[in-house]
Formats: structure tokens, C-alpha cells, sequence
């Protein structure tokens, strides 16, 4: 057993190991807190003009039921098959999430911004037998289902569960002044077709889970997509519910059963959503108020105004985007209670103000894909330290090694490495993937971490996006903290690039907001606080940052950019002078 | 023109009896009661509280507002309308003095919208100046109606009809208030309907009044035209230089040009037919009005093709300041 140093800082009714859950599988865990609270609203959606639709635990219970019948059913799926799904946050995100569940297939979460190839990429590696998309996007199916093994696909509109007049706008809207409704071209189901065909054949639910336990796997994760080819984490139910109750034993000081309202802005498709909203806040009872696309972030104002939101979670982008909104920043939600952050590191800057702005907590808590997310978080009923991902959730060991895999010591950098109930068994169909990512039964999580005396950890920054300057490490992290606090400066991603004489050389690019710094004050701010060879070299100011679908800002686009913009320089400048 | 034929013109407009018919004059007032409560069904009392926290962007869309168009609207009464005889003149300047002293219209939203202006600042100064319109309206064109028309005049303004007129349509804007306190759907539903009535009545007045009155338009003098027309695209041209000259972001200052030169053509429209009701000369004041709201679509629209692609370039340097 390794030494939990962290322990003596839980709050003090937190148990330290994770209290055995009474149910082993998701399907188990649903049907749980639908009993509990059958009358209450699980899901409201709320598009940016206040249309709202809603659906209580008793409905989204009756209709997930219908829905994994269908799937046992009518297209014959037998347990163990995968079904992707491709949608944004809306009220039939649940009901097919939780259907798939209950048929006892496998969840492929898939972003619906996903082109073709990368769709013909996750449906293939993922064996993917089924389909269920929203609408809006079903341009790219002639050509994905030509080239994977989907045979079913079931379509789904924006407005699907809402009142039958305000879904009739909606569509008119999409269709006549949008035109953002694409001709269907392939064979396909309509979502509430297939409700109606399952809800004739219920009654069979019981044997769809029989063989479901703990090991079972719930859902295909993908990620790295962003580093190279997306591979599938394997998450078993068992990996989901632990994290579920993982994480809500440790926030539970601050979440009050049945009473929440929390703001689910982030796409549930992304496993900090899928965990902490999707299933941790409908386990405790709450009301999600599900937003199917969070920018421009003037989009949230009216589930602001209309909803009495107590909980919020996000990612940094997120956060930072409401505090630049003068109708959130002058009538701050009255009725919040605390706030999560996730998905990337939560500047200081950002959670400084956010606590000023709304007067409640924000914390930040750290994870991975593979981890279901949540290996940490700082708890919200004890000693929270800003800049640090705080403290392992229970029943889970963290450690920071070297690269002999020997611990470092309490402040030396090392790369994290985890144990717990909610780490993934490894790739789908990726054993050499697999054997890279665990080392003795821990999964490397490629991050470079330092944990203090108290064991509250820091994330350092990601091992690969270390920039190498004349042989020292800089952080791109520690270099953006410092810009994004200057006034002037909306967001910055920092990244290396390969320079003659130092080998690499920092650089940032900065979104400029009021009365933006030049690239000289920059420069001189970094040296006030930064070593040397960590101040950036050059600064360019952009009108945006690639950013991945949650908002966390993509490192390896960036130096993408930096290359070739650089290369293209230099080409012209030899044009010139030859 | 001959001033015979003038005297001629006059005299068939002061016959006709249904220049607007009763069933389109009751249309009309339910369409504008409809915009009014769109524009309420999407504000909440925060909404103003924000704006009077930051007025510096009210200050020059009411400046903008009731100074602005009211003096053009003056300006080209005596420059261009009173070249005509009076008798046909003095209503027709009438209507155009109203139209120059209504607030802006909620059509101006969606032109702000397409010319990728300042949305929320559209929005909000459309309400500001509607709010405003109970006391500015009738205050402004009772100071210019005493500058144009003379005491004795057979024609007079009846300004206190003018302020009860306002006052009711407030009740809409309240009444969606409150509705969309209950019903964020039906509150939507309405915002959204608000928007497209403004366009629907454009329709409906090409459909219905534009062929019953096709001789009339046809012998209008080039003045009445150039008045109805100019008010519309000198107030947005005037406005956006304004605002350019003291350095507002180009976002912000087209959505001030287009918010200014977009006045209400049907409030203005409600407005003469409730208090000119029975007068043998409100087809005559009806003229600039109608003529308004027809061409300030057209004229915004070119406008935003305009702006969309002269301030692109622009804009990649200049930071949001407002």
C-alpha cells in the first residue's frame, strides 16, 4: 500500500475509500435514481433563445427502456455491441445513452463536428454496428456508412421531446431560414419511430443486462485524436459507477440531493461531461440544463436568466469566456453553489475572478479519458489550493516518477501515474498501445506532475509538449499562466518550435482583448517572473486558438501553424533574394 | 410636374376614402401590438439594469435617435417637400416628420444581424428608444410641427393622442415581459414572431396597398420619393460616420447606423391612423410613412452588402471597445 499523505486533508465526513456502491452496473445505477426521484425534471435543454423542452427521471427512465428494446429487439443487437452516437447536448442524448446501456451494448460517444474520415475511423476501429445521429449532420452518412459496418441508423432531431409547437418552429427555423437540415439519403429510422416500435416489445429488459457485471464494458472513449490516431478506451461499468460515486463522495459537501440545477454546457460526448453530469448529477437527483452549444458564449444567457442554476461545471475556456460577458459578470447566477472545473489546467487568474465575480468555489480536478475522468480533485468542503489538481478522489493512488519508474521526491517533477477502480483495462483491440500506457498495474498518464508535503499535486505541464530550450525544460503552462494574467490578453497558447541555436524556442500566440499588450510588454512581463530562456521569443497575435470541441487549446495545431507559417517566410524571403 | 396637375393629385387623395381600409387599419394596429410584444418577450429587468450601468452606447443611439433623425427628417421637409405646393405638402411633411420622431424598429435587428453588427447593443437601443419614444416623440415633432406649421394651420398636431398612443403600445412590451417570466417557450415563440412580423408587413403592404394605390404612386412628385427614401439612408450614413469619427469599433458603429436609419414604419403608420382617424388628410400623412417602410428595406439591404464587405479587412486589427 502506498503512503496516502492526501487522506488528512479530506473533509471531515468524506470516507477515504469509496463506499462499496449498491448497484455494479450503469443500467443498475439509472434505474436507482429514477426510483428515487420518478417526478422530478432530470433534463430541461435550453437553446440560445430560451425554447426549452424537459424530461423527468420517470420519462427518461420509460424511454430509455424503449429505446434499448428497440435495439435488442428490432434490429437484433445482442449484448456487447457497440452503437455510436453523434449528437450535442440535447434531451435525446440520455434517453439513447442510457437505451444503449440498458440493451447491454457498448456507448461509442462520437463528436458530431467529426468529418467523414475521422467518422469512418472511429466506426470501424470501433465495429460500430449502429448509429444514432442528430440530423443536422447526416450529410456525411452516404459516404461513412459505405465504408463501416453500420446497417442501422436511427436520426434524431434538435428538438426532439420538446412541446409539439416549439419543436415545429425549431424545425421551420432549421429548414427554412438556417437551411441547416441536410437531405437524408441513406436509409435511416427517426428516433421517436423507433421509441414507438420498442415500446410494443418492453418487457424484456431484465434479460438484456443478465450478463452484466463490473467488467463489463459500458463504453468506447476515444481519444489522442488531437496527437495522432484516436484509439478506444475501454471503460467498464464498473470504471463509470466507481467514478461517479468518486467523485460526488468527494464533492459531496456541496451537493444537496435532488435539489441541484447544474449547467451542462460542455458536450456530453466528452468524458468530463459524460461522467460528472450525465451520470454523477442525475445519480444525486439533479436537474441537468443542457445547452447544445455553448458558443458564442451569449448562448448561456438565457439559461442564466431563466433557470436557477446552483452548480456549474467547465473547462478554463469556459469560465473565461462568462467573465468576458458583461450580462454574466453584472448579474452573476444568485443561487450557485459551486463550480468544477476540468478537461485542462484552470488558470488562477480565471479562478481568482470567478470567485470574486460570483462569490461561491471553483475547483479544479484533473483526469483523463482513460480514467473515466476523475483521478483528482480539490475538495470542496476542505483546503483547496489554487494552480494544483488537489487531491486523489477516494479509493485512489497517485504517484510521480522518474524515467526509471522509481518515485521522485515530495516537489520533484515526475510523470503521474495512477491506480484506482476507475482506471480503463486499456485500447480496444490496441495490446501494444496498452502495454506502453501501464507500468506494473499504474497507467502512465504522460502528464508531468509534482505533489506537495500535503499531497495536493501540480500538474507541471504534458511530458510531450515540453519545450527543450538550450537544454532546459520549459513548461508551456508555467509561460501561458503568466501571459493570460496581463491584462489585455484574452486567451494564449504557448508552444515550442525548432530554433538554430537554441534547439527550440518559445512562442506565444495571444487573442487580443481590450487594449491589447504589444509584443514587447509581453516580453518585459515574462522576465519579471520567468527564467530567461522561458520568456518567449516571439509573440503573435491571432483572432483565435485551435481549440478541441471542449475549448481546451490544441498544442500540436498551434506548432503546426508556427511551422509552416515559418517555412513559408523563409520561402519568400529566398524568392526575394534570388 | 404643373402645379395644376399637383392641385389635381390632391384633391383624388383627399377623396379617397379607404386609402387604408378598416380591416387593413385593424391588421395593422394587431401587427404592431404582435412587434411590441416580441420586443418585450425578450427582455427581463436585468436587461435594464445593464444598460443603465454602461449608457455610454444609449447616449449616442438617443442622441442618434430623437436628434438625428427628427432634424433630417426637418431638414428635408424644407430643403426638398416644400418645393411642392403647400396644400399637398403640409400632410405629406407631416408624416414625414413622424416617421423622422419614431423610435427605431425591431426590422433593425435583423439588418444588424445579417451586416455581423453588435446584436445585443441592436437590441437593447431598439428597446431604449421605444421606452424613451412616450415623452421624445411627441416633445420632437411638436418642436418641429411649430417650426414647419404655423398656429392658424388647419393642420395640428394632436400630441396628447400621440402620448396616450405610445403609452398603450408600452402595454405590450410589459405583457411579454411578463409572459416570458412564465413561459420561456411562448416568450420565444413570440420574439422570434416580432421579427418576422416586421418583414411581414412589409409583404403586406406590396400586396395590399402598393396595387390599390398605383396611380397615386405613380404621380408622385420625385420629392416625396427622395424625402421617404433619404431619411432612410442619410440617417444610417450620418449615424455610422458619427460613430466612426469618435472611434467606435466598426461593429458597434454599424449597428448604430442601422439602428438609427431603421425607424418603426408601422408604429409610425399605428401612430396616424389611431389620432388622424376621420381626418380628410390622413391619406396625405400616410404617404411618407408607407413610402418609408417600403424602400428602407431595400436601402438596408444594400447597406449591408455594403458594410459586410467594406469593414472585413478592418476589422482583423481593431479590438471590441464598446
Amino acid at each position: 500500500m502506498t503512503e496516502r499523505p492526501w487522506l488528512a486533508h479530506y473533509p471531515a465526513d468524506v470516507e477515504h475509500e469509496l463506499v462499496p456502491p449498491p448497484f455494479r452496473t450503469l443500467p443498475e445505477l439509472i434505474a436507482h435514481a429514477a426510483a428515487e426521484y420518478a417526478d422530478t425534471v432530470a433534463f430541461t435543454q435550453c437553446m440560445p433563445n430560451g425554447m426549452n423542452g424537459s424530461l423527468t427521471y420517470a420519462q427518461v427512465e420509460a424511454l430509455s427502456d424503449a429505446f434499448a428494446a428497440y435495439l435488442r429487439e428490432d434490429v437484433g443487437l445482442q449484448a456487447g455491441d457497440r452503437v455510436a452516437m453523434q449528437m450535442p447536448n440535447c434531451l435525446s442524448y440520455p434517453v439513447v445513452a442510457f437505451g444503449i446501456l440498458k440493451a447491454g451494448c457498448v456507448l461509442v460517444n462520437t463528436n458530431p463536428l467529426y468529418t467523414a474520415s475521422e467518422m469512418i475511423h472511429q466506426f470501424s476501429d470501433s465495429g460500430a454496428k449502429a448509429l444514432v445521429i442528430i440530423d443536422m449532420f447526416a450529410d456525411r452518412l452516404p459516404e461513412v456508412v459505405a465504408a463501416t459496418d453500420i446497417e442501422t441508423v436511427v436520426t434524431v432531431r434538435i428538438g426532439e421531446f420538446f412541446p409539439p409547437v416549439i419543436a415545429g418552429v425549431i424545425r421551420l427555423v432549421q429548414k427554412w431560414w438556417n437551411r441547416s437540415l441536410p437531405a437524408i439519403t441513406v436509409e435511416h429510422t427517426a428516433l421517436q419511430t423507433a421509441l414507438a416500435s420498442g415500446r410494443e416489445r418492453l418487457g424484456k429488459a431484465e434479460s438484456y443486462v443478465e450478463g452484466l457485471g463490473a467488467d463489463s464494458l459500458a463504453a468506447l472513449q476515444y481519444t489522442g485524436g488531437t496527437t495522432g490516431v484516436a484509439k478506444g478506451a475501454m471503460l467498464s461499468h464498473g470504471n463509470l459507477v466507481a467514478n461517479t460515486l468518486q467523485m460526488m463522495q468527494l464533492l459531496s459537501t456541496h451537493i444537496r440531493p435532488g435539489k441541484e440545477v447544474v449547467l451542462t454546457a460542455l458536450p456530453m460526448y466528452h468524458i468530463f461531461a459524460f461522467t460528472v453530469n450525465l451520470i454523477g448529477f442525475f445519480h444525486e437527483g439533479a436537474r441537468n440544463i443542457l445547452i447544445p452549444s455553448p458558443r458564442p458564449p451569449s448562448n448561456l444567457k438565457r439559461a442564466f436568466e431563466n433557470y436557477k442554476i446552483t452548480w456549474t461545471t467547465g473547462v478554463n475556456t469556459l469560465f473565461n469566456a462568462l467573465l468576458n460577458e458583461r450580462w454574466f459578470t453584472e448579474n452573476p447566477p444568485k443561487h450557485l453553489v459551486a463550480s468544477a472545473a476540468g478537461g485542462m489546467a484552470l488558470h488562477e487568474s480565471v479562478s481568482e475572478r470567478w470567485r470574486e465575480v460570483t462569490g461561491t468555489p471553483i475547483v479544479e480536478g484533473y483526469g483523463l479519458t482513460e480514467t473515466s475522468p476523475a483521478l483528482t480533485f480539490n475538495p470542496l468542503g476542505g483546503v483547496g489550493k489554487d494552480g494544483t489538481i488537489g487531491i486523489p478522489v477516494p479509493s485512489t493512488d497517485i504517484r510521480c516518477v522518474g524515467e526509471d519508474g522509481t518515485d521522485v521526491g515530495v516537489g520533484e517533477p515526475g510523470e503521474l501515474i495512477a491506480r484506482g477502480p476507475q482506471v480503463t483495462a486499456g485500447y480496444w483491440n490496441r495490446p501494444d498501445d496498452t502495454a506502453n500506457a501501464m507500468l506494473d498495474g499504474w497507467f502512465r498518464t504522460g502528464d508531468i506532475a509534482q505533489m506537495d508535503e500535503d499531497g495536493y499535486f501540480t500538474i507541471v505541464d504534458r511530458k510531450k509538449d515540453m519545450v527543450l530550450v538550450s537544454g532546459f525544460n520549459v513548461y508551456p503552462n508555467e509561460v501561458e499562466e503568466r501571459i493570460a494574467a496581463m491584462p489585455g490578453v484574452l486567451e494564449v497558447g504557448v508552444i515550442g518550435l525548432p530554433d538554430e541555436k537554441t534547439g527550440e524556442s518559445v512562442r506565444a500566440y495571444i487573442v487580443a482583448a481590450e487594449n491589447p499588450p504589444t509584443e514587447a510588454e509581453v516580453m518585459a512581463h515574462c522576465r519579471e517572473t520567468l527564467a530567461a530562456y522561458k520568456v518567449p521569443k516571439s509573440v503573435r497575435f491571432v483572432e483565435e486558438l485551435p481549440k478541441s470541441p471542449i475549448g481546451k487549446i490544441l498544442r500540436r495545431e498551434l506548432r503546426a501553424i508556427g511551422v509552416t507559417s515559418d517555412t513559408a517566410s523563409i520561402e519568400t524571403q529566398g524568392r526575394e533574394l534570388s | 410636374m404643373t402645379g395644376a396637375s399637383l392641385i389635381h393629385l390632391t384633391q383624388t387623395v383627399v377623396n379617397e376614402q379607404d386609402v387604408v381600409t378598416e380591416f387593413e387599419q385593424i391588421l395593422l394596429v394587431g401587427l404592431v401590438f404582435v412587434i411590441m410584444f416580441g420586443l418585450g418577450a425578450g427582455l427581463t429587468p436585468r436587461d435594464f439594469r445593464s444598460a443603465l450601468r454602461r449608457p455610454w452606447g444609449l447616449i449616442i443611439g438617443f442622441v442618434t435617435q430623437f436628434g438625428i433623425m427628427p432634424l433630417l427628417a426637418y431638414l428635408l421637409v424644407i430643403a426638398v417637400l416644400f418645393q411642392l405646393p403647400r396644400e399637398y405638402a403640409a400632410p405629406v411633411a407631416l408624416g414625414a416628420l413622424l416617421m423622422g420622431c419614431v423610435p427605431a424598429g425591431t426590422t433593425s435587428n435583423i439588418f444588424t444581424y445579417f451586416s455581423k453588427g453588435n446584436l445585443a447593443l441592436s437590441v437593447i437601443m431598439t428597446t431604449n428608444s421605444t421606452l424613451w419614444a412616450i415623452l421624445m416623440t411627441p416633445l420632437v415633432l411638436a418642436f418641429y410641427g411649430s417650426l414647419v406649421f404655423d398656429a392658424e394651420s388647419d393642420l395640428q398636431i394632436p400630441i396628447l393622442n400621440i402620448v396616450v398612443t405610445l403609452a398603450t403600445l408600452l402595454i405590450p412590451v410589459v405583457a411579454g415581459m411578463i409572459l416570458r417570466r412564465y413561459s420561456a417557450n411562448v416568450g420565444a415563440v413570440m420574439e422570434l414572431l416580432g421579427g418576422f412580423f416586421g418583414l411581414f408587413f412589409i409583404v403586406f403592404l406590396m400586396a395590399t396597398w402598393v396595387p390599390r394605390n398605383w396611380a397615386l404612386l405613380t404621380s408622385t412628385p420625385w420629392q416625396t420619393y427622395l424625402v421617404a427614401i433619404g431619411l432612410g439612408l442619410f440617417g444610417i450614413a450620418i449615424a455610422y460616420a458619427i460613430a466612426r469619427a469618435i472611434r467606435m469599433h466598426p461593429m458597434n458603429a454599424r449597428t448604430i447606423g442601422l439602428e438609427t436609419g431603421i425607424q418603426n414604419g408601422p408604429l409610425a403608420i399605428a401612430i396616424v391612423l389611431l389620432t388622424f382617424a376621420g381626418s380628410p388628410d390622413i391619406g396625405l400623412i400616410l404617404f411618407v410613412p408607407a413610402l418609408y417602410s417600403l424602400f428602407i428595406v431595400i436601402v438596408a439591404t444594400f447597406v449591408t452588402f455594403w458594410f459586410r464587405r467594406a469593414n472585413l479587412a478592418e476589422e482583423q486589427k481593431i479590438p471590441n471597445l464598446l
